[in-house]
């Protein structure tokens, strides 16, 4: 850990340019991933799709949103096969800056902590869609 | 139940009536179960409502198949029945999209289908199996034309980009997957066998049967038990007439099949809901709400979009908006609501807090289908592949699938991705014309002619579809014990109704069902009450 901090000290730089391409990659991953339901806009739609603009859940423990993408809710599908841990960390910190969000960014590690505490059970890996 | 032909249906039924009649309800389970029925299995004809509804007022909530279903039995059984839908059309889920269909998601653009007159997708439901006899039952009765859907072709290719190998990466037909896969494990435990290694498996008598099975099976040779390909995996050069016996084909490597992934289309035999004989509607997937249609007494209030559900001791009462906005309401003695749940938590409800938990305790379905319309059957006039799909391993599109109708004709209608889940909910982020271009990248990767065909497309995404949000009701182990119980009860006068109250959930069937099983339940309650 302590090599990790002396290490940012040193090539501060890098580690400010590396923080740009999250928000980048953030940015791609939520309009990729997310933006069907959630909206580009971070509002959502009334009665339909959550806000994740100004939403306490999003804003508070990095840990519960993440459990959510591993894990699905609702209508919300399960990301744990097609998002890395670090993409996920990338897009919810993305998710916590933007729209007016203010809470601080998460790293993989974290992501990581959550799916090692029991992540969904890979999906079948059948190639036939059902119904 | 006059146009029922089938004379064993009806003597089984007779005789569980005689077994009731002996030994009551036990006797009768009993036999059913020993004539394959099971007791939890599949009903296959509606539930016979006797007494004459007692003039007691009921409301149905959408017009689905669940609520089609619902509607058509109670009225036919005498009770006065009102029909609230709120979209413009009837059917659900159960929809074709053709020349002129227009459909707006949820924070989508406007898109109206391009397709020619005389073509179609069927964007919801599109297969029907064998085993789905309620299905069956109504399209029968209502006359409604089926063709056979081709669930399954030999013929048609798969192109797996995630493997390794000469075969990753380029379109492989399924027969030869299917003949040598097979014919290399046969050739393999035929070994095993003869050479004495399982003998422990083997009765007296079975080692021999045993090894013709696995000959016969894998093709193998006869004498040495070897595979050495076979004409179903296809020939390089087909026989002919005269002196042309044609040319056979070389099998594939057996590593190189197993690190292509090709066999993961594999399985002994087709799980329950995916066998041949598969159906499908002639004409399109509404052709069956179009027959309840046809035959149901009251008339469907079209574009009422529930707002509320109240109900005291002796009556419910649904608040709706009506098609020009205006308010109003309208009152039952009970109330058969088909909503689909994603829709119905977003509804006022009169219901306990624990209902209204139940409600939320199931996710749907996130799926997009998208319908491609090409100018030549080039599947079938250059491939030799007719209906059928094309598998792939890119999880946005799944398959590709080649119509079931309008064999050899002018133009066609192709299926151009499925993807489900968090593949679906990135296709849905596309706009229209992105989700078509990705189809077609795909598709061409496998057809030569896939874009230079296409000159027309109809998408969609369930998950953004107002009034469904979403395909199909997904339960969990945990909510099937915790919620799902509480749901098939009814709330007062309100019972629910449609897939996601059946263990066949996602298709029509489950709809079906759900409201034999529900309305049979109102029924004895209103006769209990005369």
């Amino acid at each position: 850990m302590r090599r990790l901090v002396a290490s940012a000290a040193l090539f501060g730089a890098v580690a400010l340019s590396s923080m740009a391409h999250a928000q980048t990659t953030g940015a791609t991953l939520f309009a990729q991933n997310c933006s069907a339901c959630h909206q580009l806009t971070g509002l959502g739609i009334h009665g339909a799709f959550p806000a994740l603009a100004g939403d306490p859940f999003v804003i508070g423990d990095p840990t519960r949103p993440a459990y959510v993408l591993l894990h699905g809710r609702g209508g919300m599908p399960n990301f744990s096969e097609d998002l890395s841990d670090a993409d996920i960390a990338a897009v919810l910190s993305y998710v916590r800056s933007s729209w007016g969000n203010h809470a601080p960014p998460l790293d993989a590690s974290l992501v990581a902590a959550v799916r090692g505490g029991g992540a969904a059970p890979p999906k079948e890996r059948s190639v036939l869609p059902g119904h | 139940m006059a146009t029922e032909s089938n004379g064993a249906a009806f003597s089984r039924r007779d005789f569980l009536q005689q077994l009731q009649g002996w030994g009551g309800t036990a006797l009768m389970m009993a036999g059913m179960d020993a004539l394959g029925f099971g007791i939890a299995s599949a009903a296959t004809a509606p539930p016979t409502l006797t007494g004459g509804g007692a003039g007691k007022k009921v409301i149905v909530l959408g017009t689905g198949v669940a609520g089609l279903t619902s509607a058509y039995e109670l009225s036919s059984a005498g009770y006065d029945v009102t029909v609230l839908e709120a979209r413009d059309r009837v059917g659900g889920r159960s929809y074709t999209a053709r020349k002129g269909t227009k459909l707006t998601e949820l924070g989508g653009e406007p898109q109206v289908c391009d397709f020619d007159e005389g073509y179609y997708i069927n964007p919801g439901p599109w297969r029907i199996p064998y085993s789905h006899r309620g299905y069956l039952h109504y399209a029968k009765k209502f006359k409604v034309g089926l063709e056979l859907f081709n669930n399954e072709n030999e013929h048609a290719y798969i192109k797996f980009d995630k493997g390794t190998g000469p075969l990753a990466g380029r379109p492989v037909r399924k027969q030869e997957i299917t003949a040598d896969t097979r014919g290399y494990a046969n050739e393999i435990l035929a070994k095993q066998v003869r050479q004495g290694a399982l003998d422990a498996e083997f009765a007296p008598g079975d080692k021999e049967l045993f090894l013709d099975y696995l000959r016969s099976e894998g093709y193998l040779t006869k004498d040495d038990f070897k595979y050495i390909g076979t004409d179903g995996r296809g020939m390089d050069e087909n026989p002919g007439a005269g002196l042309d016996p044609g040319v056979p084909s070389t099998p594939h490597k057996l590593t190189d099949i197993l690190h292509s992934q090709t066999w993961r289309t594999l399985q002994s035999v087709g799980s329950l809901d995916m066998q041949h004989t598969m159906f499908e509607p002639i004409g399109g997937m509404d052709q069956l709400p179009a027959g309840f249609v046809r035959n149901l007494k009251p008339i469907i209030r079209l574009g009422h979009v529930v707002e509320k559900i109240s109900q005291t001791p002796e009556q419910v009462t649904v608040a709706f908006t009506g098609p020009d906005g205006q308010k109003g309401t309208v009152t039952g003695d009970y109330c058969v609501c088909t909503i689909p749940l994603s829709v119905l938590r977003g509804i006022d409800l009169d219901v306990t807090p624990e209902f209204k938990e139940a409600i939320t305790g199931v996710s749907y379905a996130l799926v997009c289908k998208i319908g491609l319309q090409m100018k030549t059957r080039f599947w079938e006039d250059n491939h030799q592949i007719y209906g059928g799909h094309v598998y792939v391993d890119d999880p946005g599109v799944n398959v590709i699938s080649l119509p079931s109708t309008g064999w050899l004709g002018e133009k066609g209608v192709i299926l151009g991705f499925y993807p489900q889940g968090a593949s679906a909910a990135r296709v849905s982020a596309m706009s229209l014309a992105g989700r078509r271009d990705y189809a077609l990248s795909v598709g061409q990767k496998v057809f030569p002619e896939y874009t230079e065909s296409n000159d027309g497309s109809f998408s969609i995404a369930w998950h953004r579809v107002p009034f469904n949000m979403g395909g199909w009701a997904q339960w969990t182990e945990e909510g099937r014990a915790k919620y799902y119980p509480k749901l098939l009860e009814p709330q007062g006068r309100l019972y629910l109704a449609g897939e996601h109250l059946s263990y066949i959930t996602g298709w029509q069937e489950g709809g079906i069902e759900s409201a034999w099983s529900q309305i049979s339940k109102l029924h004895k309650r209103a006769m209990a009450t005369v």
